[in-house]
């Protein structure tokens, strides 16, 4: 009888393993198709090194980057001030924006449609867009990010209300106004994560502020990318250091009390204002950023237009390439970097050293990162898919490491190896991959905007539409850009494992 | 025979009744009369919310309602809380005025309720930092508050000791002259209220005087209770495990 169980045992062994509907092998034949896409595609990617010493150049940025030079440093205080001001008013704009499209976002597709349209484009784009109509000014700063901020907080906040628990506003007597219902028995259940989210934003917004440097703000980014490029590595890793520091400070100096004295103090840093000249903004929108055959009505003369535009096909493979390879790259990342920061495995010194890196890859922008390694290896895909890598990947692993510190595992003594295999992975990959896909979306928008520093992706294009003048190629790439980013979110929202996500907005 | 003479406050022929387009109780025969207090009584699961709810629906502003889990919000204070049941009288704005400085009248009207109930000095204190049996209180001071003639209440007095349950009920009893509550104490049924429904297997099992019932009677409607296990084939084992509250050891039995 046993026996004959044995036999059948046997015989079932090691046949079709990967067969089976289980939570955890369908995950895993989900994530190795991911991996076996990107490898096959792989090829296709130009991910040469087209620098002769990348080492050497490496070597001179960590020495930089290990003595900084603090004397060197030109007025680094009204950047960095700047840089909190412009984050700061940019983040409550978008607030102040979004809210209010936050309580009408279950109800209109109008107001759906257009804030997946203002999310789809980059903090960067929005600024360079803006650049021609207000010029280098805190309204171009301030425009940048309110405008996208408020179409993510629109979605985040609408999320977020409509998670709170429902049981209050059912109890609530017959007739209760909608205000009323609003603020009694909606808004103090959201409160704590709305808040959360808020904080996560601004966060965000210092990144991108600092970032905005890159078209020419004289935020932070401006002096690190005028150091880095001009080879000044003591110079722009003393800037580093203090950016790190100003993200490392921010639970001290972004206190909830400080804010009102920040915002007072950052309206102060952001002035002068432009005059904007009403004539030549309604030019700009009325006129330059149209294709000019589409307003004379000429549509043989559209075609030719669109046939003179840049590669078009290459880009946007470029772009959906990198951005493939960035999330499967982020999987791989986020996986082999989370144990080092969990309390499961390792010792104080290794989880302190872990999580300093976590930190120091999650703050830093991909576009910094990105700027770094094109330095150090020439304009391929390679820095910007390495750069997508490390920083989402780190992100991801921060949170999924805080996850697991909450677990408590259901055997004591096992070793670290059956630690992770048997206790941790299972429990913690579903939402490991959800966070992915969540962030699947911020990576191809990232990708875009790589273009910028040369990557043949679509950013690379839209810049040289804008610095050419032709404002009508680089609008129309633009909305090919914001179309396919809603279609790529659409996909990764069809596909995200829903076992047991890691609920946590503060992803996207 | 007196409650037949009485005009039903609600009543239901052979309704079927249920949410979502799913039927969770079918042909219910029933009807409520003024003055009656009602035990409502089921396993859990067996559409005891689903009445209550329907029941709410029908008799609108005169029921006062004290829902299953409190729907307290755990942010705002006892007071705030307890307030929500008089959202209606006020405007907008004396509302969101209320909640930055509360209103002289309805802070002495709750302050007193509250010192009834035993939650004295905790007006301001947040109801996330209550005891368990705290915010029982507190939900059943907030349908109090709402002072209509009626008491609908799913199951207010779960995880309350039978004293401070048996002083509750008699709270709940001096504010209303009618009352259906769903609750799991069989024995306080029996002792507390005149009538019983029973729902079972989503249908109404008993509709009966206490003075006509009996526990054993009662126990019919708690079939997993009299034998678990038994006769329950290994593909539906986790259909028939018993919930916490149908077991024989029902939370604050004495």
């Amino acid at each position: 009888m046993s026996d004959g169980l044995a036999q059948r045992y046997r015989l079932a062994h090691g046949k079709a393993w990967w067969q089976g509907d289980s939570i955890g092998l369908r995950l895993a034949r989900h994530s190795l198709a991911l991996v076996a896409l990107a490898v096959l595609l792989a090829p296709l990617a130009d991910l040469a090194i087209h620098t002769r010493d990348p080492w050497g150049e490496l070597g001179r940025m960590a020495a930089g980057l290990a003595w900084p030079a603090w004397g060197a440093l030109e007025s680094p205080f009204s950047a960095l001030g700047l840089t909190v001001a412009v984050a700061l008013w940019g983040t409550l704009a978008g607030v102040v924006l979004g809210f209010p499209l936050a309580l009408l976002f279950a109800r209109s597709r109008l107001v759906r449609a257009g804030c997946a349209f203002v999310r789809a484009i980059h903090e960067l784009f929005w600024a360079l867009l803006f650049l021609q109509v207000f010029g280098l000014s805190a309204l171009t700063a301030l425009a940048a990010l309110a405008i996208p901020y408020a179409g993510i907080f629109a979605k985040v906040y609408a999320e977020i209300l409509e998670q709170a628990p429902r049981a209050p506003r059912d109890a609530l007597p017959p007739g209760s106004g909608r205000l009323a219902r609003f603020v009694y028995a909606e808004l103090p259940l959201a409160w704590t994560q709305l808040a959360a989210y808020t904080r996560y934003r601004f966060e965000c917004g210092l990144r991108a502020s600092v970032l905005l440097g890159f078209v020419g703000l004289p935020t932070l980014g401006f002096h690190l990318e005028t150091a880095f490029r001009e080879g000044r590595y003591p110079e722009a890793g003393a800037l580093l250091w203090l950016f790190y520091l100003l993200i490392a400070s921010l639970p001290w100096w972004g206190h909830r009390r400080l804010i009102p004295l920040l915002l007072a103090g950052g309206a102060w840093l952001l002035g002068p204002w432009p005059s904007v000249n009403g004539g030549l903004l309604w030019r700009f929108v009325s006129e330059d950023v149209w294709p000019a055959p589409l307003l004379a009505g000429d549509w043989t003369g559209l075609v030719t237009w669109l046939s003179r535009m840049p590669e078009l096909g290459p880009a946007i493979g470029n772009t959906l390439l990198l951005g493939l390879l960035g999330t499967v790259g982020a999987l791989l990342v986020a996986l082999a970097l989370w144990p080092l920061a969990c309390r499961h495995f390792g010792n104080r010194g290794t989880r302190l050293a872990g999580h300093g890196l976590l930190v120091l890859l999650r703050s830093t922008p991909e576009l910094m990162l990105a700027f770094i390694f094109l330095l150090l290896l020439g304009p391929s895909l390679l820095p910007a898919w390495l750069a997508l890598a490390l920083h989402n990947g780190a992100l991801i692993a921060f949170l999924v490491a805080r996850h697991a510190d909450v677990i408590t595992p259901g055997m004591p003594g096992l070793p670290a190896s059956g630690r992770l295999a048997y206790e941790l992975l299972p429990r913690i990959y579903p939402g490991l991959l959800a966070l992915l896909y969540y962030r699947a979306e911020v990576i191809l928008r990232e990708t875009a905007i790589l273009g910028m520093l040369g990557i043949a992706t679509l950013g690379f294009y839209i810049e040289e539409g804008f610095d050419y003048l032709m404002f009508d190629v680089a609008v129309f790439l633009l909305l090919v850009t914001a179309t396919l980013n809603i279609a790529v979110d659409a996909l990764t929202r069809r596909f995200r494992p829903r076992e047991a996500p890691i609920d946590d907005p503060c992803v996207r | 025979m007196e409650g037949e003479q009485r005009r039903p406050l609600a009543r239901f022929d052979a309704e079927d009744i249920g949410h979502d387009g799913r039927v969770v109780l079918q042909g219910l025969t029933l009807a409520l009369h003024e003055g009656e207090r009602v035990a409502l009584l089921g396993q859990s699961g067996a559409g005891k919310s689903t009445l209550l709810g329907e029941l709410r629906r029908r008799l609108g502003d005169r029921a006062a309602w004290c829902p299953q889990h409190h729907g307290l919000v755990p942010q705002l204070a006892v007071y705030h809380n307890v307030y929500m049941a008089r959202l209606p009288e006020h405007s907008a704005l004396a509302n969101l005025w209320n909640l930055v400085r509360p209103l002289r009248r309805p802070w002495c009207e709750v302050g007193e309720l509250c010192a009834e109930l035993g939650l004295d000095g905790l007006l301001r204190r947040p109801v996330g930092r209550l005891s368990g049996g705290q915010r029982q209180r507190v939900a059943i001071a907030r349908a109090l508050y709402q002072s209509r003639e009626l008491f609908l209440g799913d199951e207010p007095v779960a995880g309350v000791d039978p004293h401070q349950a048996l002083r509750l009920l008699a709270l709940i009893d001096s504010c209303h002259t009618t009352s259906v509550v769903a609750l799991h104490q069989r024995e306080l049924a029996l002792s507390h209220f005149d009538r019983v429904w029973g729902l079972r297997d989503g249908r109404l099992a008993i509709d009966a005087p206490t003075s006509e019932l009996t526990l054993a009677d009662l126990d019919t409607l708690y079939p997993d209770a009299a034998s678990p296990g038994v006769g329950s084939r290994p593909r539906d084992a986790d259909m028939v495990l018993p919930g916490p509250e149908a077991l024989p050891c029902g939370r604050g039995r004495p």
